[in-house]
């Protein structure tokens, strides 16, 4: 809702001297400030261009800040870019933004100039030489600004002053002779408060006023008199009448004083009318017969009054009021909006906005959908209730009142219990215990809970009784069926626990068998165990099992004579054999036998157990702590 | 009458109170500025109460009712349920309702009769909205969003509906609810009308933003001040158009 069109914020342009001042002690500020002439040259000349550099930064910064911020004619509305024409001239405005431009670019150049001299320095004297003629160019360019800079600061200061108008708002234009009443109008229907004096040009800008019609904001416009002249003879204070009425869509409220208190006869007013009526195209314009106390319509002469009817032909409205006796003011004012508001709702209808806005204007009435009342229900009280008021000396009592009594918000401590509906006003304030017997005493709440509890038992007794829950007969067949899967699924749940008690024994920390082992490891006694627990028949899968069953070598029994024999046998020497190690070094069967058995013996705790022996690989410590803590001093602490 | 208020910096209003033709809930807040609004309208009429539920001021948003009842949520403590109870009149039944989507007042939108509800609003809690509040409950959507009692304000006498809300739901929700409405917003162009605006058959508090065209769309469909909702159509067309287009 707030106007884009604001010119406050604008900051204030310095003086040319004071530019020069902000932008040189903020260089000196913030860069370094030591230099010795036995300093590395590099460091030196760093040293001065950072300097120069800077300064021209700073310049930069500040210029493009006001070119920036000063509004560009061609961008704003129309009606603004005719005001400040008006007001400051075009050509100087835009001259002097030009010019600081111009300025702004000059300084880059300087500054890229000297830094590139600055390199070929090579004394501590001859760079700060050339810092010193960097820096007085750039003043100078500054100075020769001071007459831009002191125009665009009152230009600053004007336009922060100048009335907040919103050119596309609803807006009322009052306009006229000077000293007709424009300004008296104005200060009846707004709360502007502008200087009304019996003079000519007491008002001598645009002001704006606001005011409230119709559930809407509008805005008045009191503009400067002005008189029947040609346009390129008018002065700056009457173009921006004209500037106003060109430009914003308004309704136009044209003042004249029948009178001639003014000062100016009704012809001479009638053919200011008529001159200016181009600028009133397409607006809704009310010809405003003001002073009507002094004089009015009927007293005037025929041929006046048919100059002033002469003008009501052509599609204007005569409204007659009286600032003095306040006649006739909400009148010419309620006709001007409403004739501003029809033009403007006949424009928005043929827009496309306002297809949003229908759901907005329709109101829903509902069909009747059954015979049911739904009357509204409001207490009788309402009616007999006396409306508030702050200053009757017998109001109600407010709860803020008692709260300002008490020393404000803060120190007040308000009293909730106070407005409780007990039976007793004695008990509001009784302390109740939040537990009794055991029990919460919110459940304590309802005095009749025992018997509805005990009505309640009563129903459902009867509901047994009547066998509600009695399950029905027809569903036996069902139950076989039922009965079965549950037997099942019961025996399905005793297996799962006890596979799962089995897997708990068996998961403590040892060695374990894999698959393949498990599987070398069983015996098909095992299987046919396995079958029988199942409820299968195992004779068959046994014979079939030991049919198909190979018949290791190993685990028959030889004559240990006959092998040792044939491994020690000549005929095999004639090839390189693998010999059987586990017999090398050994006498005789008995002599191996007894070995194989003291080796059993010893491996024996471990083979029971089926722990890791101790010729297993073991690692035992996984990260060793003083190889993985610490930092290196490389760097990196994933190599020694 | 319609009344602009402001709780602590906040337009929100109806996430603050609940008003109802028997009883208006007000939330405790840092000084009693916002009760007294209440209180100064309503103070002879109705039990103007300060109440917090679980904890929190929101109450406007966490619970439901109207002329027989009010729905608490079961995050309500015992204590401030017993306040509410020893505070309000015997004619109007308090309930605490174990509801997953527990900000009643959020899907909950009703006036002495009907109910509209959110979509996914359990059954049981439809049957309980049904006994305390004795209305026609119906599951309903305004303008695509399921918080009805967010996007909407109903009274007996009329209802405001959600800006975007289309001439069809209009009419469908009218019919439903047997009383006009119409589209509109509060709080200078807010969309969250059951946020701004608390409405019984009386009198209506909007937020402080709430502009006059705003105020008197209110005044007039609610029918506060003997204003009838045909002055939106009639009278107040040429303002809305200006207004809003």
């Amino acid at each position: 809702m707030t106007s884009i069109y604001n010119f406050k914020r604008i900051a204030p342009v310095p003086d040319a001297g004071d530019f020069l001042d902000i932008v040189l002690s903020k260089t000196q500020r913030k860069t370094p400030t030591v230099v010795h002439p036995g300093y590395k040259i590099s460091r030196i000349r760093q040293f001065y261009m950072r300097k120069v550099k800077f300064t021209q930064e700073s310049f930069d910064e500040k210029l493009r800040q006001i070119l920036e911020e000063f509004p560009v004619l061609d961008n704003v509305h129309p009606f603004y870019a005719d005001l400040m024409n008006v007001l400051y001239d075009k050509d100087h405005y835009k001259l002097a933004l030009g010019q600081i431009n111009t300025a702004k670019h000059l300084i880059d150049a300087v500054g890229k100039d000297y830094v590139r001299l600055l390199k070929f320095g090579d004394s501590l004297y001859r760079c700060k030489q050339l810092k010193r003629a960097a820096l007085g160019r750039m003043a100078t360019i500054m100075k020769r600004q001071k007459d831009s800079l002191s125009y665009l600061e009152q230009v600053r200061q004007h336009l922060g002053r100048l009335p907040s108008i919103d050119p596309n708002t609803r807006t009322l234009i009052v306009c006229g002779y000077p000293n007709v009443g424009k300004s008296s109008f104005m200060n009846k229907v707004t709360r502007a408060d502008v200087d009304v004096q019996p003079y000519a040009f007491t008002t001598k800008s645009l002001f704006v006023g606001h005011m409230d019609y119709k559930y809407l904001r509008w805005q008045v416009i009191d503009t400067p008199g002005i008189l029947d002249h040609p346009l390129e003879e008018r002065n700056t204070i009457e173009m921006q009448s004209i500037t106003a009425l060109a430009h914003l869509r308004a309704a136009v409220l044209f003042f004249i004083d029948l009178s001639g208190q003014c000062g100016y006869t009704i012809s001479e007013q009638m053919s200011l009318f008529s001159s200016i009526k181009p600028l009133f195209a397409n607006k809704p314009t009310l010809l405003v017969v003001s002073k009507i106390d002094a004089c009015t319509l009927d007293d005037i002469s025929p041929e006046e009054r048919s100059l002033v009817e002469a003008a009501a032909q052509e599609g204007t409205e005569i409204a007659q009021l009286s600032s003095y006796l306040d006649r006739g003011i909400v009148e010419t004012r309620n006709l001007a909006c409403d004739k501003l508001l029809q033009q403007r709702v006949e424009m928005k209808l043929k827009g496309q906005k306002v297809a949003n806005v229908l759901n907005k204007l329709n109101v829903a009435q509902p069909g009747r959908r059954d015979t049911v009342d739904r009357p509204a229900h409001i207490p009788e009280a309402v009616a007999k209730r006396r409306k508030y008021d702050p200053t009757d000396p017998e109001r109600r009592m407010l709860e803020r009142d008692l709260e300002a009594a008490a020393g404000g918000p803060g120190l007040y401590n308000i009293d909730l219990k106070k407005n409780y509906m007990l039976a007793s006003d004695d008990w509001k304030h009784d302390v109740i215990p939040e537990i009794m017997n055991g029990r919460n005493v919110a459940d304590f709440v309802d005095p009749d809970i025992e018997t509805k509890l005990a009505e309640l038992e009563r129903e459902e007794e009867r509901l047994e009784a009547e066998g509600l829950y009695d399950s029905p007969q027809e569903e036996e067949e069902e139950d076989v069926e039922e009965k079965r899967i549950r037997d099942l699924a019961r025996r399905i749940r005793e297996k799962k626990q006890i596979i799962a008690q089995e897997s708990r024994i068996n998961n403590v920390n040892r060695a374990t068998l894999n698959a393949k082992q498990k599987a070398a490891a069983s015996t098909s006694e095992d299987f046919a165990d396995h079958l029988k627990r199942l409820g299968l028949d195992a004779q068959e899968a046994e014979s079939t099992a030991g049919r198909v069953g190979r018949k290791r070598g190993r685990s028959e029994s030889r004559d240990p004579a006959v092998v040792l024999a044939r491994s020690s046998s000549l005929a095999a020497r004639a090839v390189s054999v693998q010999r059987d190690r586990s017999v090398m070094g050994l006498k005789d069967a008995r002599h191996k036998a007894s070995s194989d058995r003291k080796r059993d013996m010893s491996q024996r705790r471990f083979a029971v157990t089926g722990r890791a022996g101790e010729s297993d690989r073991a690692i035992s410590v996984k990260m060793p702590k003083h190889l993985y803590t610490g930092k290196r001093s490389i760097g990196s602490n994933d190599r020694r | 009458m319609a009344v602009r208020a402001q709780f602590e910096n906040s337009n929100e209003i109806g996430v603050f109170s609940k008003l109802t033709n028997s009883y208006c809930l007000v939330s405790l807040g840092g000084s009693e500025n916002f009760y007294s609004v209440f209180e100064s309208e309503l103070g002879d009429v109705i039990p103007v109460v300060h109440a917090s539920i679980a904890g929190t001021r929101v109450i406007g948003r966490l619970t439901a009712g109207n002329r027989r009842g009010l729905l608490v949520p079961n995050t309500t403590t015992d204590q401030e349920l017993q306040h509410l109870r020893n505070s309000l009149p015997d004619s109007v039944a308090i309930q605490r309702v174990e509801e997953r989507l527990s900000a009643l007042g959020n899907v909950i939108a009703c006036n002495d009769y009907v109910a509209l509800v959110h979509p996914d609003l359990d059954r049981e809690t439809e049957e309980i909205i049904a006994d305390v509040l004795g209305v026609e409950v119906f599951r309903q959507t305004i303008a695509d969003n399921v918080l009805v009692g967010s996007y909407c304000a109903i009274s007996n006498q009329g209802g405001l509906v959600h800006p975007r809300t289309s001439l069809q739901d209009q009419d469908e929700l009218s019919s439903l609810l047997q009383v006009p409405l119409v589209a509109g917003t509060v709080n200078r162009g807010s969309d969250v009308i059951g946020g701004g605006l608390v409405v019984n058959d009386w009198t209506a508090f909007a937020g402080l933003d709430t502009t006059s065209t705003e105020l008197s769309v209110i005044e007039s469909i609610f029918k506060l001040q003997d204003s009838q909702p045909s002055a939106i159509v009639n009278d107040m067309r040429d303002s809305l158009i200006d207004n809003y287009s």
